[in-house]
């Protein structure tokens, strides 16, 4: 057996108990229709399709705990931001989904931004988010990505948008922000890296220099222990973190290598959404007492992993290299006055979701053997 | 470029006199190829491993041997690895097919020159060159297991 097949059925045996979930009465639905907001027309980019600038919006409706009041929120994540001289491609895509946040009517109570601004960490590209981020004038919160952090590790992050872990309630629902890439064990060191070296190693999704880089860290998962305890077990709570918080699939780092803990510290609580970056796709699972929702990039889409897609995920369809605007978008998130949370995928096309696996990819390549990087061993440190 | 051509030979050349070193005495009365010892067998090997450590540099949008090869996989600052990780989602094993994007029939070659030059806005590479070899030497060891299947979508 793999050490992937072992850890899952570790994870399934511990944590999928019988008759343990979210909500016992979350249900799930999904349409697609046009949304009316943004019938008006926002931001053209170069590149959009024929229905690229007229989203069609994506809806997972969840029943949720009954002590929140309405809310709705914009999550934003991966941009990529390169610097302008190298690549506007990624800043178009940025600034449009800033845009369509700003635009929404009525307006979303904050914006989360969720890791992934930069590209490599380079302040320049930092603070180019920075300024266009000064396009949504809306409440902003932010959790760091691991492309943020390892030019400097942390120091400009944390200058500009402030330090991670943190907690705030908002009607009725406590709301956290996790710190998921800043814990990395060194790998740097003993190699000698530079800062660039380093950042280049982490910034490899199948690299396998930096290690299972993604986790809370002890002092975190102390820290998020804490910030429950006061928390009626059965009131709201949203994490959001980068990566996700079970191990969707190691070997390109979907994970956070502490989730074990993670599960044991958030398990009494009956109503947890987890909702994550770093995937670039859409995703969702149910995990114990916690639900996932995987968002969309506005920079690129990663491929579905060739296993461990969790089986309550609805994929998305697979992109088309050609459009830019193809596969990526942005989420609005909403606490409806029915106890429910609606998750919109803002994403850029015309279907979202794939019906079958010849359009999501997500059944492919069942007999690949795959293998780390060959070039990671040859590496001349 | 040059340098990859040079190290191809110099291991290509240790095989072959590896192969025909006991052939040497009657060579001409027969063209029988000797049988394989281990040792060619790991020399063949070793012509392929490089070429895949070196496709997987240039599919990871290494600098340098982008330049030992001249040329200029991307301009977006996008590596095909950042769609393709593990070489992900490209199914080499499916071509030749007719492919949707460029409304053609093609080969593993033409659809990668295709992403180069689309996507990435990058130059279009020699297709019989040593960076496209070494690409697909790649994209091939990474889907080692599939099961051939061409034509399909
Ligand atoms: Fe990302
Ligand atoms: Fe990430």
């Amino acid at each position: 057996m793999s050490e992937i097949d072992r850890m899952r059925r570790h994870m399934d045996a511990e944590l999928r108990k019988p008759g343990e979930h979210p909500d016992r009465s979350t249900r799930i639905t999904r349409r697609t229709f046009l949304h009316k907001t943004f019938l008006t027309g926002t931001a053209v980019g170069a590149g959009s399709a024929a229905f690229g600038w007229l989203p069609l919006v994506n809806t997972i409706d969840m029943a949720f705990g009954a002590t929140a009041q309405p809310f709705k929120f914009a999550w934003i994540s991966d941009t990529h931001l390169y610097p302008k001289s190298v690549n506007t491609r990624f800043v178009d895509k940025a600034v449009r989904a800033f845009k369509e946040v700003q635009a929404m009517d009525p307006p979303a109570d904050f914006l989360i931004f969720g890791g992934d601004l930069a590209q490599l960490g380079d302040p320049v590209e930092l603070e180019l988010g920075n300024q266009l981020l000064k396009e949504v004038k809306i409440k902003k919160v932010f959790i760091p990505g691991e492309h943020d952090w390892y030019l400097d590790m942390g120091k400009t992050w944390n200058k500009l948008f402030g330090q991670s872990p943190w907690r705030f309630d908002h009607k009725g629902v406590r709301i956290i922000g996790l710190d998921t890439v800043g814990s990395a064990p060194d790998y740097w060191s003993a190699k000698k890296m530079s800062p660039k070296e380093r950042m280049d190693h982490m910034s490899v999704l199948d690299g396998t220099v930096a290690g299972a880089w993604s986790g809370l860290g002890n002092k975190q998962l102390q820290w998020l222990n804490d910030a429950l305890a006061d928390w009626p077990k059965g009131s709201p709570v949203i994490i959001f973190s980068h990566t996700p918080l079970y191990e969707y699939y190691p070997p390109w780092n979907f994970w956070v290598r502490d989730w074990r803990e993670v599960h044991e510290i958030v398990r009494p609580y009956t109503s947890v959404t987890n909702i994550h970056g770093h995937v670039h796709q859409v995703l969702y699972n149910e995990i114990g007492t916690m639900r996932s929702i995987g968002m969309l990039a506005t920079s690129w889409p990663w491929p579905y992993a060739p296993t461990g897609v969790p089986a309550l995920t609805k994929p998305m369809v697979r992109v088309d290299p050609g459009d830019p605007f193809d596969g990526v978008g942005w989420g609005s998130l909403s606490f409806g006055a029915a106890e429910r949370i609606e998750n919109d995928y803002m994403m850029w096309r015309q279907d979202v979701l794939a019906e079958s696996q010849v359009d999501s990819g997500t059944g492919d390549n069942v007999n690949q053997i795959l293998s780390p990087r060959i070039a990671d061993g040859m590496w001349p440190y | 470029m040059r340098l990859h051509g040079k190290r191809y030979v110099v291991l290509g050349a240790g095989a072959f006199l590896l192969i025909v070193g006991g052939l040497a005495a009657n060579f001409g009365a027969f063209a029988h190829k000797a049988k394989h010892s281990p040792a060619t067998l790991k020399a063949f090997d070793e012509v392929f491993m490089e070429q895949v450590r070196i496709g997987d540099l240039l599919f990871h949008g290494d600098p340098a041997m982008q330049e030992e090869f001249g040329v200029t996989l991307s301009k977006t600052g996008m590596a095909c690895a950042m769609c393709h990780p593990m070489s992900a989602d490209i199914h080499p094993h499916e071509f030749p097919k007719f492919q949707e994007q460029m409304n053609e029939f093609a080969t593993l070659r033409d659809m990668t020159n295709w992403c180069i030059e689309k996507p990435n806005e990058g130059e279009k590479i020699d297709p019989n060159g040593g960076a496209m070899k070494a690409l697909e030497a790649y994209m091939y060891w990474s889907n080692r297991g599939s099961k051939l299947d061409p034509g399909r979508h």
